[in-house]
């Protein structure tokens, strides 16, 4: 039979072996009696009884597994004997670890992005360089064939993004998202196809069956998930392609898109295509981005020779083209923010658990005195604190699954990227296991170590009472609390910075009316509608269609919503020679259904409707940049890309188009739509009525002009501004959530060490007012304790806040990182709170009665 | 090893094992009870030994142990090596 089995046995029949051993031992002193005539000569002929059976029993049995579980019941008892502080305890850390586990989660999912291709990091796009783009002048570039060659990059690869009108006879038109990339690009991805095949090099030859490949997103909601859809035919922007297969859920490479078709290399060298187009390639072993840019700016001058020396081109990751991962360093800060707050929890547990160790010194005490090393007493006290913590994660796994539905839920209304889905991975349970051990262990190490240190004969004599924890406790407490309010500073400044943002966006002024709005975006497919007249007596139609609708005031039409963008535009204005501004292309009523009120000058007019049109009307910061102090109106600008000067007739306000920049004013200019019809427009409709009400009305009024037009982003002006502002709302609203609670942690540890502190010193301060000391004496000396420790909070955390906003530097609209007005916001709510936190002790020590207090001792 | 050879003579309770260590070895030897029980407890569980509950000579109740086949060998090995010990040992003192 092996040691084990026999231990195991032993396991079973503890007691037995107990008393073999008592009985051994006793007959053994009993013998040793007989010889030594008394027991006790015996005994100390024997030596340590309890120390043989100790040593006996260790051999038998597991007895370091066996130790810990009696350290485990231990703990438990002595948790559930304190039902109040265990509690509160594990709120506090559910809240904590729940948080943070959350957190985790989110950032985890949305930079969990394989995107099912070799080697992600080692592609690498070709882009032109800052230097070129910022000069204006766009250098020429090799074309696919030529950068084909390069050394430093194999599968060379292109691909476009366009929005596709599709439509079939099995549902209603819809728009969805199109990448064309060349079959070099599908070389680099890994993930097969669920049906079908993949797009090859046979699609890209001139007479090749035009193809498409599906997602599976949109198999699923528009073909129901149909299996026989492969080799049935569906028109994408009005071409037949048959659908050639499904590539399975979560494949999105090179983008988040709907649909793959084939970009040939002939639709690449059409002039000016290459532009629109993407290029990358896989780097090749050994090449870096700037060894490959090297070889591209070698070819481009042996291409062009007449190129100068400035750098054309940068080879950069792919993975900046992912805008997650490019924000990642704002998700890190969620994530450092959220650590706090645990960490706030922690020190508020460690200073409730020093608290308790002075109570518990006696105890502990006996509990060395009768032979436990202090080493066991360690263990002990963190058995305690990590199963208060482990406590505190299974709570916190619950909250942690509710902050993921309520994430899920808001995130849902704005636009989020297909792969992401936001769920509990094994990896977020291994970070939840982590973090509760860790905070176990984070709050127990102090007051464990504390405890092991007591003064053994002093505290069993004393009772209990008198066994001071120690100055060396309160010094820990002290420094607990200190770091709880820099803790508190850091994100109480990161809250400020991201709640002053929004408070900027929603402040700026709109400059237009979003109640009442309906806005679609239609985009009429070229193959159906091939001129400039088509696309103005579409869009002419449609307007007059959607104005007989009951309800409906007004309909207008604009290249880009506010929040939304504009048309990069070069031009000459007038006393400037080139330069570069935004447009918007609008027709006359825009002006009118946005309510938006004209400085100067006249809104456009039915003559502006017709297509020679010479009249533009510019925005304020546009008159600004170019004619300070001149009147704007009669002034002429031109654009590059068409015909002849354009004369100023109105000046309107600025309205927010980019909505990233919020205090950056673009000079913007308003062209008449006859003058520059656009295949894609989004509609705008003022109602009487609720606009959301009218969305069905108006799909079906697209729908009986063009069966196979989809009205795309049926939304209210309010909620496609609500869209846009969603991050930063978020980030504010999460930060500021953070904040409070990392406050309301910080004030009550402020306010148990404080109140602990004025319970001990009870007989002091009798003494005091005994001797003549006012309440108001009282009062100082209380605060002044507990206003010290904030103020060491603030003079850490200050410094500290500073360096660590600048990390949300990206996400700041309007405010500067180390904005003052914010840093005296923190330090004035954090003294408040602060003074708020000692109040409660500081009325209690002033309520002392003298008597009292001098009595009891 | 002291304990096994003791066993060779038979059966024997740990204060007889005692005792006989201390006699035989000449009062010389003398085994501490602390680490005797010990000792014995892991010889067991190595299954060098066996006990089982008998009478004592004084008729009380006492455990004794057995050399198992496992022990023998032990032994056999222990006591080999021993020798090779102590020759080398005693030839090292006698050359120097």
């Amino acid at each position: 039979m092996s040691r084990f089995t026999k231990r195991l046995r032993a396991l079973w029949r503890r007691s037995q072996l107990d008393r073999d051993l008592e009985d051994e031992l006793a007959f053994h002193l009993a013998m040793g009696t007989e010889e030594h005539g008394d027991l006790p000569a015996a005994r100390r002929g024997f030596g340590n009884v309890a120390g043989v059976k100790e040593s006996c029993r260790d051999l038998w049995a597991f007895t370091s597994i066996e130790s810990w579980w009696q350290d485990l019941r231990y703990a438990c008892r002595t948790l559930a004997a304190h039902p109040m502080i265990t509690c509160v305890a594990i709120i506090a850390l559910a809240l904590g670890i729940g948080a943070n586990t959350t957190v985790f989660t989110v950032i985890t999912s949305a930079l969990n992005f394989d995107m099912g291709v070799k080697q992600l990091e080692r592609l690498a796009i070709i882009v032109p360089s800052d230097a070129a783009r910022r000069s204006g002048v766009v250098p020429p570039l090799p074309d696919f064939r030529e950068l084909r060659e390069l050394k430093s990059i194999t599968n060379l690869a292109a691909y476009r993004y366009a929005e596709v009108n599709v439509s079939d006879l099995r549902a209603l038109p819809e728009r969805y998202s199109c990448v064309q990339m060349t079959a070099s690009g599908w070389a680099v991805v890994t993930r097969k196809p669920l049906f079908g095949r993949e797009l090859g090099t046979a699609d890209e030859l001139p007479g090749a069956t035009p193809a498409v490949l599906l997602s599976h997103r949109i198999w699923e909601k528009r073909w129901g998930g149909d299996p026989s859809v492969v080799g049935q035919v569906v028109r994408v922007d009005e071409v037949p392609r048959v659908i050639i297969g499904v590539m399975p859920p979560g494949m999105q490479f090179p983008e988040d898109t709907d649909l793959w078709t084939p970009l040939t290399l002939h639709d690449l060298l059409t002039p000016g295509a290459q532009r629109s187009a993407m290029i990358f390639g896989q780097l090749a072993p050994g090449a870096t981005p700037a060894s490959a840019r090297t070889e591209i700016e070698a070819l481009a001058r042996r291409i062009f020779p007449g190129l100068g020396t400035q750098p054309i081109v940068n080879v950069r990751p792919f993975l900046e083209l992912i805008g997650v991962y490019d924000s990642r360093a704002l998700l890190y800060a969620v994530l450092c923010a959220v650590g706090f707050v645990l960490l706030i929890v922690c020190a508020d547990i460690a200073n409730l658990l020093l608290a308790r160790a002075a109570a518990r010194a006696r105890e502990i005490s006996i509990r060395i005195a009768i032979g436990a090393g202090r080493a066991r007493i360690v263990r002990q006290l963190l058995v305690e604190s990590v199963l208060l913590s482990a406590g505190g994660g299974v709570a916190g796994w619950a909250v942690a699954v509710a902050g993921l539905r309520w994430f899920d839920g808001m995130s849902a209304q704005g636009r989020r990227p297909s792969w992401v889905h936001f769920s509990m991975d094994p990896m977020a349970f291994v970070y939840l296991a982590a973090i509760s051990v860790g905070a176990g262990i984070l709050f127990g190490v102090a007051p464990a170590l504390e405890l092991a240190r007591v003064d053994v004969s002093g505290a069993i004599k004393d009772g209990g009472r008198g066994a001071d924890g120690g100055i060396r406790a309160r010094r820990a407490s002290a420094l607990l609390v200190v770091f709880q309010m820099a803790a508190c500073v850091v994100l109480l400044a990161g809250a400020g910075l991201m709640v002053r943002s929004s408070v900027k966006l929603y402040n700026a002024p709109l400059a237009f009316q979003p109640a009442n709005v309906l806005t679609m975006q239609i985009s009429l497919p070229e193959r159906k509608y091939p001129k400039a007249d088509d696309l103005i007596a579409f869009y002419s139609k449609l307007r007059d269609r959607l104005r007989s609708v009951p309800g409906v005031e007004g309909v207008s039409l604009a290249s880009n919503l506010p929040f939304a963008g504009y048309v990069p535009l070069r031009g000459d204005v007038e006393g400037h020679g080139p330069t570069e501004f935004g447009g918007l292309v609008v027709d006359a009523g825009y002006l009118r259904d946005m309510q938006i009120r004209l400085r100067r000058g006249r809104t456009f007019n039915a003559l502006d409707e017709a297509s020679d049109s010479a009249s533009v009307i510019v925005n304020e910061s546009f008159a600004d940049r170019y004619w300070p102090g001149d009147n704007p109106l009669g002034k002429h600008l031109k654009r590059t890309a068409a015909g002849g000067w354009l004369t100023v007739i109105g000046v309107v306000p600025d309205i927010q188009q980019d909505f990233r920049r919020l205090l950056q004013r673009d000079p913007l200019i308003y062209v008449p739509h006859a003058a520059e019809p656009q295949r894609s427009f989004y509609v705008i409709a003022r109602a009487g009525v609720a606009a959301v009400s009218l969305a069905e009305t108006f799909r079906r009024a697209v729908q009986s002009l063009d069966e196979n037009l989809p009205a795309e982003n049926v939304i209210t002006l309010q909620d496609h501004i609500a869209q846009r502002r969603l991050s930063v709302t978020a980030f504010g609203k999460l930060f500021t959530a953070f904040a409070v609670i990392a406050l309301l942690l910080a004030a009550m540890g402020l306010y148990g060490v404080i109140s602990y502190a004025v319970s001990r010193r009870t007989q002091e301060i009798g003494l005091r007012m005994a001797m003549g000391g006012t309440q108001r004496d009282i009062l100082g000396l209380v605060l002044r304790q507990g206003m010290w420790q904030v103020a060491i909070g603030l003079a850490c955390g200050l410094p500290l806040a500073f360096l660590c906003t600048r990390v949300l530097n990206k996400a700041l609209i309007g405010v500067s990182p180390g904005d003052p007005l914010t840093f005296a916001g923190v330090v004035l709510v954090l003294g408040f709170t602060g003074i708020l936190g000692c109040a409660l002790p500081a009325w209690r020590a002033m309520s002392v009665d003298p008597l009292a207090a001098l009595r009891c001792e | 090893m002291l304990i096994l050879k003791t066993l060779t003579r038979g059966p024997m309770h740990g204060y007889g094992i005692a005792q006989s260590i201390h006699q035989i070895s000449d009062e010389v030897l003398r085994v501490e009870e602390g680490s005797l029980y010990p000792a014995l407890h892991r010889l067991e569980l190595d299954g060098l030994i066996d006990s089982e509950w008998g009478q004592s000579s004084n008729n009380r109740r006492a455990k004794f142990y057995r050399l198992t086949p496992g022990g023998r060998k032990q032994l056999t090995q222990e006591s080999a090596r021993w020798r090779q010990i102590a020759n080398a040992i005693a030839r090292v003192m006698e050359m120097a």
